[in-house]
């Protein structure tokens, strides 16, 4: 397989290194590419195409999932269930893009705000990001427009599936209000040059009609055919070095082979998902940033959410086929706002979800066995499913370390993810659960199962955005407090979670980024 | 050690096969399933023993005590006696390799009603991917009533801004 793409650009020029080709890096190397601006991509994984996804859930995921080692410790339930996959991501072309359900909810103005809104909670280390919503909401516009976001910007509703049907039938009899089929990045009707979803049933293993936005049906092939992108991918970054004044200038990493490289940089744009990039900055050390680089605060690798999330599965009599149809095209908001005499802060979206048989037995409630288990498994046909998914809160402790007890392929430290529920959290589900169980019944369930989280697809803030350099790691537009030139693209800037999936969130910030890369550039001002 | 017809080395695999499947049966009893998923996983974790000598040892003296505890009792083994060594390696080895096996197999999924890869066949688009009958075709537009999410209660506005209002 071909790793090197696009139009090759001399390892010794400074361009602008990416690392990383999902929703924030992805996003970035077609903003700046458009803008005329060289970029270098470094993709971890392979660029594979659509026609090279796998229909088949084991099959896919061992095609494209991150398995690279990784260790795990705290007091989540995934140290016993999964203690080497944390994280369910993806290390292709297009990164976790390539996986995601395409739910596009954006965030709400009080989220940038946690602080201000949910005052000291013991335990949590809030902040309040340095950008509010008004900042971003244009950037929100041109993201959903590059989705193809339904509900937004005339873009159609995807039709009510099977899973759907349960769901919204059950939302309205305990009447919810804010339910709809999206909005949601898989086209109901063509756009953008990608046909209408056909309603096949896969998501998390790549869309092969493209009727699903990817940063590798759409950003990554748009970069490359620009004549401005060197895209390589099966290659992983594994430091980002400084000149003598501090500022980012270059890039190692390891080609497929396992030859060292280095790239010449004027500007780094670190992509790699939550536990890839605090790594990538851990592993930098140097005599300059003895603690990792762009570790003044301490804040590298802390802080790290995975949001809380719960799945519940409900067993009815007659047929539900939850399989059939768009997987996440279902989106109950009315959870997802600020009122604490739930007993909880923070609010959580319920959206629709489906598993193959494969994958609910391998995750419906991990380690159960007997007849418990194969009820559950029995009335596959004549269930539905749901997911929750909320805000959890920023924790010092909860973080991403270099395990050097443990090593990779490379010989490289793997990353350690630490994680325990707070308190928050657990309220959060357990409503969440509660609310399921009530609108499942109200429909005739007769049985619900409870399922815990997964490993985590939505990974967040292990190098977050602070007004102040001494309470995190990256500024306003992303660029480290601590080493101009070195800028982060992806969900670890995140200063809280908020309760929406992400990817619109990273999308619509690596848009604003590149456009003020693009400006400081223009100026000679990096 | 002289005479190979006499090695006392027999076939493992073989000789394995029917207790595991009775095992796999026990602990992921589906009325509906015939043998062959059983079989076809059971072959699966013995394949496996080739590879890894401490499962080829755990799995062997695991399944021959087990056999030996249920003939003792009386019984066959089931899920109580399998509760009790829930714990052992062995059977966790055994768990774990089901797990992503037996629900692996296509004629699994078609005995629990699942139809899989669908995008050969253009999707479900056309073969029932919104054919529930039993409810009502709901709304899939957002919401556009009289109400508004209140997106802050009146009790969670931050402290300052209502000592301001005050």
């Amino acid at each position: 397989m071909s790793d090197q793409f696009g139009t090759p650009i001399d390892q010794d020029t400074e361009a602008v290194v990416i690392i990383g080709s999902g929703a924030g890096g992805g996003t970035v190397a077609h903003e700046l590419t458009q803008r005329g601006i060289p970029c270098v991509v470094l993709e971890a994984g392979a660029w594979l195409k659509p026609d090279d996804y796998e229909n088949d859930e084991w099959a896919a995921f061992n095609q494209m999932a991150w398995l690279d080692n990784r260790t795990t410790s705290g007091g989540y339930r995934i140290t016993r269930d999964f203690p080497n996959l944390p994280a369910w991501i993806v290390k292709v072309v297009g990164g976790s893009t390539t996986h995601w359900s395409g739910a596009t909810p954006r965030f709400k103005e009080y989220e940038f705000k946690g602080r201000s809104h949910y005052g000291e909670i013991e335990g949590a280390n809030l902040l309040d990001w340095p950008i509010e919503l008004a900042d971003l909401a244009p950037y929100y516009d041109k993201a959903e427009i590059a989705i193809g976001s339904t509900h937004r910007h005339g873009r159609p509703a995807l039709p009510a599936n099977n899973n759907y049907k349960v769901f919204a039938g059950g939302a309205e009899k305990i009447g919810y209000k804010f339910y709809a089929t999206g909005p949601y990045g898989t086209n109901a009707e063509p756009y953008d040059g990608r046909p209408a979803s056909v309603q096949d049933g896969f998501n998390f293993q790549g869309d092969k009609s493209t009727a699903k936005w990817s940063t590798a049906v759409r950003e990554v092939p748009r970069a490359v055919e620009s004549g401005r992108c060197d895209l390589r991918t099966q290659c992983q970054a594994v430091q980002v070095t400084h000149d003598a004044q501090g500022r980012a200038n270059g890039v190692l990493y390891l080609d497929k082979d396992g030859n060292l490289h280095r790239q010449a940089a004027k500007v780094v744009c670190v992509a790699g998902n939550s536990i890839e990039s605090p790594r990538l900055l851990l592993m930098s050390a140097s005599s300059l940033h003895p603690d990792g680089l762009a570790n003044s605060s301490g804040q590298v690798g802390r802080n790290y959410m995975r949001h809380t999330t719960g799945s519940v599965y409900a067993r009815f009599d007659q047929p539900v086929r939850m399989y059939r149809g768009e997987t996440m095209a279902g989106i109950i908001a009315d959870e997802a706002r600020l009122d604490t005499s739930r007993g909880f802060a923070g609010g959580y979206y319920l959206e629709t979800l489906s598993l193959g048989v494969p994958f609910l037995a391998a995750f419906v409630d991990p380690g159960t066995w007997g007849r418990e288990f194969t009820e559950v498994m029995d009335a596959y046909a004549r269930t539905a499913g749901l997911w929750i998914v909320g805000e959890d809160l920023p924790q010092e402790s909860n973080r991403i370390t270099l395990n050097t007890g443990a090593k990779d392929q490379w010989g490289l430290p793997v990353p350690d993810v630490h994680f325990d529920d707070h308190p928050n959290d657990v309220a959060m589900r357990e409503h969440g659960y509660g609310r399921a169980d009530l609108l499942y019944e109200a429909v005739g369930a007769n049985g619900t199962h409870h399922t815990p989280p997964y490993p985590a697809t939505h990974n967040l803030g292990t190098l977050r955005m602070s007004a102040r350099p001494e309470d995190g790691v990256i500024g306003a537009f992303g660029e480290a407090h601590d080493v101009p030139g070195l800028f982060v693209s992806d969900g670890s800037v995140m200063t809280t979670g908020a309760a929406a999936n992400p990817t619109l969130t990273i999308v619509a910030l690596a848009i604003r980024q590149a456009e003020h890369i693009a400006d400081r550039l223009g100026k000679g001002d990096l | 050690m002289s005479d190979p017809a006499s090695a006392s080395t027999p076939e493992p695999a073989a000789d394995l096969a029917p207790a595991l499947v009775r095992l796999l049966r026990a602990a992921y009893p589906h009325p509906s399933f015939p043998d062959g998923p059983y079989e076809r996983t059971a072959r699966v974790i013995l394949d496996q023993l080739d590879a890894d000598l401490w499962h080829r040892l755990a799995l062997e003296r695991g399944l021959a005590t087990l056999e030996l505890r249920a003939a003792q009792s009386g019984s066959e083994i089931d899920e109580k006696l399998l509760r009790e060594i829930e714990d052992a390696e062995f059977f966790r080895f055994i768990r774990g390799v089901t797990v992503t096996t037996l629900y692996n197999d296509p004629e699994v999924w078609e005995l629990l009603g699942y139809e899989g890869s669908s995008f050969e066949h253009g999707g479900y688009l056309h073969r029932g991917f919104d054919d529930l009958d039993w409810l009502p075709d709901p709304r899939i537009e957002e919401y556009d009533g009289p109400e508004q999410l209140v997106e802050v209660a009146d009790h969670d506005q931050p402290q300052q801004t209502q000592e301001s209002q005050a």
